[in-house]
């Protein structure tokens, strides 16, 4: 009992970390409908911020949260007007933006790549290699850290969306975009706040994977797919649903670990997609209903 | 003037079917068949060079060309024809390099023989995972299709049987160094000589015009009478059917397979890129795009060498075509009606 209760704890340790990861996703598909396949390689991204200020200044990831949260929001931002801004009114939109962020992906990781190589890296603040132990269980404390403070930055971004004005802008365009560029709001302006919002939350992300993973930049082909299940089976742009996804899935890939084998754990998630395939044959994203 | 007569014809029909073969005539001027038939005949009297001087690196090149045109044509029947994008196609070039590979390495049989065999294995395997995956289209199918290359990818990792992450090496044939190359040389470019007639064939037959209609509109496709579901899984097991055979015969080239030869995103990307870069659906766009994506990594990896400025440059070659040039070389040439007679082969 006191097994299955550790293993519970760990897999919930460690969904709160995939929360972070996926909801940036999610975001970004609810008001633009894109598949952002290079969320992952911008997680990456601030995971080197991350591990750069420690590096060479010390300074604490947690602290360099933001900074990485920044300077991957002002690169969302560049990406935007770079690449899909213009795409917007091409037919094949959510083909395109498909292959274009899988584009992106690929030259956020060689530029990675080439800059810092390819080793495993990883973060080392004290209490990343801590644990807190309640009776017979412990709790890893990086893991602890990062769950609590991914929590709170997804429980800010509800509460933005639920409350600001701009939040309810944000809402109604992943509703419906042409009903709220009638009521007057301005979509493309919405449109790149939150792609910027996104990213941004990649790299805060990026700043909780740096200690809690050990990284390289070819390591985001590996989480493409399990993002990918959480915001899937969560429903597309549904925040809460890829939070709830994200416990429900480590949960189990955590008992999976355990009791069948560590090979094992990751294969959860991808299994998770082919079972949504199975039971939604519609498609994950609402896509035309087929005929058979 | 009636439309139908007693007898069942019809002068409407006469008229359309003397204005159909009046556009065939013509487009059959435009064409010109003796080009891709020419440059088959050069390639297969090209290692008679080797009786004058050391070419095994021009050897080399060409063959590395025909594999992928031989996969890229395989990927344009679903990605280009379908309108289906998988990114998980290397997952069928895994499976006909271990299958024939482990079969070579137990029984020592040329890959070479095994090639269509370890081809007719993919197409079944496609067309079991097709009935599954071509439910959905558009991003749902991409996705789809990476969450399967990292499910193989894991099997294969862990599968002892086969090696396991470590892989399998395979004996190298006995040949002097000088024609070691040469019977996978004849076996890529006949693949890849084959791939391209089918990819015509397939073009210009009813199958192929099925599958360019449900491309469009699956829908409107559908209620014109086109068995969609069919088509498509087809498709999909056709394009299974090159990729396999070109992963088989890759193997042996090695000699040694392993997961992270076969099943790196890398592999399955160079397909997609090379299709998007020539144009897809169309039948020298493969052919077009290999050529220009071989001879670009041979160029990046001789004067920069390391692999992550070659990801890095795969990433902005493909960015850009996707941005300036969406329907490819010969796609936008073709639209703009500028594409040399040699380079048509539709």
């Amino acid at each position: 009992m006191a097994d299955a209760l550790q293993i519970l704890i760990l897999g919930l340790a460690l969904g709160g970390v995939f929360a972070l990861m996926g909801s940036g996703l999610s975001l970004v598909f609810g008001v633009m409908r894109i598949v952002n396949l290079a969320h992952p390689a911008l997680i990456i991204g601030g995971a080197y911020v991350a591990y750069w200020g420690f590096k060479l200044w010390g300074i604490d990831p947690l602290v360099m949260l933001p900074v990485a949260a920044l300077i991957l929001a002002i690169t969302g931002i560049v990406l935007y007007k770079l690449v899909f801004e213009r795409e917007a009114r091409s037919a094949k939109y959510s083909e395109m933006t498909v292959l274009l962020t899988f584009a992106t992906a690929m030259i956020v990781e060689g530029a990675i790549g080439t800059a810092f190589t390819n080793t495993q890296r990883v973060t080392s603040p004290d209490y990343a290699t801590d644990a807190i132990f309640i009776g017979d269980i412990f709790i890893p404390t990086g893991q602890l850290y990062a769950g609590i403070v991914s929590l709170a930055i997804i429980g800010a971004l509800a509460l933005f969306l639920k409350y600001s004005r701009f939040g309810y802008a944000i809402r109604a365009t992943t509703q419906n975009r042409d009903a709220a560029e009638l009521l007057g709001v301005n979509v493309n302006l919405v449109g790149m706040v939150s792609f910027a919002i996104g990213i941004a939350l990649a790299g805060a992300a990026g700043a909780l994977v740096s200690f809690v993973f050990s990284f390289f930049p070819a390591k985001h082909w590996e989480w493409i797919a399990v993002l990918m299940s959480l915001v899937v089976l969560g429903g597309m742009g549904s925040i809460l649903g890829t939070v709830v996804a994200a416990f429900f899935l480590s949960v189990i890939a955590a008992f999976v670990g355990a009791w069948i084998g560590s090979t094992w754990s990751t294969m959860t998630f991808f299994l998770a997609l082919f079972i949504v395939l199975l039971v939604r044959p519609q498609g994950f994203f609402g896509e035309k209903p087929e005929l058979s | 003037m009636s439309l139908t007569t007693l007898d069942g014809t019809s002068d409407v029909l006469d008229a359309r079917k003397t204005y159909n073969a009046a556009l065939a005539k013509r487009a059959d001027r435009t064409r010109a068949t003796w080009f891709p038939l020419l440059l088959l005949a050069l390639l297969l009297a090209f290692p008679a060079m080797q009786f004058l001087g050391n070419y095994n690196y021009a050897i080399h090149l060409i063959l590395f060309t025909a594999s992928y045109v031989v996969m890229a044509s395989g990927w344009n029947i679903l990605g280009g024809f379908a309108g289906y994008i998988s990114l998980g196609h290397n997952v069928f070039f895994a499976i006909g390099g271990y299958f024939a590979g482990m079969i070579f390495a137990r029984l020592g049989i040329s890959t070479i023989i095994l090639a269509p065999f370890a081809g007719l294995l993919c197409a079944v395997v496609g067309y079991g995972i097709g009935q599954i995956t071509l439910k959905v289209r558009g991003p749902s199918f991409i996705i789809s299709s990476l969450a399967l290359v990292m499910i193989v990818r894991i099997l294969f990792d862990h599968w002892e049987f086969v090696g396991g992450s470590g892989g399998l090496a395979l004996p190298a044939n006995d040949l002097p160094v000088r024609w070691a190359k040469l019977p996978y040389y004849y076996a890529f470019v006949v693949m890849a000589a084959f791939a391209v007639w089918a990819s015509y064939k397939i073009k210009h037959s009813k199958f192929g015009l099925g599958l360019r209609a449900l491309s469009k509109d699956e829908i409107k496709a559908e209620s014109a009478g086109i068995d969609t579901r069919r088509y498509k899984t087809l498709a999909f097991a056709i394009s299974a059917f090159f990729v396999g055979m070109a992963g088989a015969v890759w193997g042996e080239y090695l000699t040694y397979i392993r997961p992270n030869i076969f099943l790196i995103i890398l592999v399955s990307v160079n397909m997609v890129l090379i299709c998007i870069l020539g144009g897809k659906g169309t039948v020298a766009g493969p052919v077009v795009g290999a050529i220009l994506i071989v001879t670009f990594n041979e160029f990046f990896v001789a004067t920069l060498g390391a692999s992550e400025i070659n990801i890095l440059a795969t990433g902005l070659v493909m960015a850009s075509v996707l941005i300036f040039f969406p329907l490819g070389i010969v796609g936008t040439l073709a639209k703009s009606g500028r594409l040399p007679r040699i380079l048509n082969w539709d």
